[in-house]
């Protein structure tokens, strides 16, 4: 067995995922989509990330 | 596949996979990391490769941070200094030299199809999970003082003070190590990453993380069990609570980090064949690797991110807390190349 096998294991998890959370009732909806770009638009960041401290501001 | 996601979800999200899949190509192409550099400096002092992150982070403040001033909606990486998050850092570092992944470099080595970050990767979700429940808790219970550089100092003093403790640490680098100080591949790789985290600030928003979404993954699937969020702080803060109830697909961290493997996995197709999928270890060291795996998600969440959002990020966005996580990671880093040295040598005999 190679890495190869690895590689094909990990996508197949990770597509499994993303096919799971869709048919699951959680599709993306392209017509809430915002701007492509954050940066001079009004939609900018989610907010959604790492350094995320809820109470600490 | 990009254009796909961008009629379903948005031509946003499909620039941020873009960008994942871009990053994780360059990481595994170049051989760019962090927990392995720290790991040669820390064992045969050579300083190549921890320069070369220096280089990365201070390209990329000097492209984020402006930027982030630049506009409100525009978020910077920035979170509090505190007892736990220097705890939380200090044990990230020790248990990525176990595994020898941090948190893109668990993503990236998954993506080549190496099974300890295989193994990693799963308890790192959910240990993320864990971590981020505990949050709240640690904030309430310790003083958590958040310190922006830009906003104490404006951009250009904010830029200068991160400019001269990059060089700081860089001069201690090259004073302790041995041999040469600047890697080419290693160099090209850093400027290329720092490009694409600007990249990234432009089109997200905010700085580029790993841990935000590995936590959201596990949580979906803690709600799939029966979990209630809204027991949770963490998880009924609105932001939150709107990330779970979305797709992972318009997810900003989990966009990238499902391209950080598709990008490694794309640059190690070709030698994958020639590689074994095993490694000549005992099979108790995949215990040892899990509970790492674990312990990697539950620190960076009490962290405030890994070596990406905590250090990579917050540095660059003139965040204190991501100078504390270097100094924390690296001296758990020191113990943690230690624990491997053994634990891989006792492996490697009962194996034998």
């Amino acid at each position: 067995m190679t890495r190869r096998l690895g590689i094909v294991i990990t996508l197949s998890c990770l597509l499994g995922l993303i096919v799971v959370e869709w048919v699951g009732g959680n599709p993306p909806d392209p017509f809430q989509a915002p701007d492509p770009m954050a940066w001079g638009s009004v939609e900018g960041a989610s907010g959604a990330i790492c350094t995320f401290a809820p109470g600490a501001e | 596949m990009l254009g796909a996601l961008a009629v379903s979800a948005g031509v946003r999200f499909a620039l941020l996979l873009g960008l994942g899949l871009l990053i994780g190509y360059s990481l595994e192409r170049f051989g760019f990391g962090f927990a392995g550099p720290w790991r040669r400096m820390i064992l045969k002092r050579e300083p190549d490769g921890l320069i070369a992150q220096l280089v990365a982070i201070g390209l990329a403040s000097v492209l984020i941070q402006p930027l982030i001033a630049s506009s409100d909606g525009l978020l910077g990486a920035i979170a509090p200094v505190s007892l736990t998050m220097i705890m939380g850092a200090a044990v990230f570092g020790f248990a990525m030299q176990i595994v020898l992944g941090c948190g893109s470099g668990t993503l990236v080595n998954a993506g080549t199809g190496n099974l300890v970050a295989m193994m990693t990767l799963p308890l790192f979700c959910v240990g993320s999970f864990v971590g981020s429940l505990l949050v709240p808790a640690a904030i309430a219970s310790t003083p958590h003082l958040p310190v922006s550089l830009p906003e104490i100092f404006g951009v250009p003093g904010a830029l200068a003070v991160t400019g001269a403790g990059l060089i700081g640490v860089g001069v201690l680098a090259a004073w302790r190590g041995q041999g040469t100080l600047w890697n080419r591949r290693l160099l090209t790789a850093a400027v290329i990453l720092a490009a694409l985290a600007g990249l990234h600030v432009l089109v997200a928003g905010q700085p580029w993380g790993v841990v935000y979404g590995l936590g959201l993954w596990a949580a979906k699937g803690a709600v799939w069990l029966g979990w209630n969020p809204e027991l949770s702080a963490f998880w009924s803060h609105p932001i939150n609570a709107a990330a779970l109830s979305q797709s992972i697909l318009t997810d900003t961290t989990s966009l990238t980090s499902l391209g950080l493997v598709g990008g490694a996995a794309l640059a190690a197709w070709r030698v994958s064949t020639s590689q074994a999928l095993v490694p000549g270890l005992a099979p108790w060291i995949f215990v040892i690797v899990a509970v790492a795996g674990f312990m990697l998600g539950v620190s960076s969440r009490l962290a405030f991110g890994c070596n990406v959002g905590g250090l990579f990020s917050g540095i660059a966005s003139g965040s204190l807390h991501g100078w504390a996580w270097l100094v924390a990671g690296f001296i758990g880093s020191v113990y943690g190349v230690q624990a491997r040295e053994w634990l891989w040598k006792q492996a490697s005999v009962v194996h034998a």
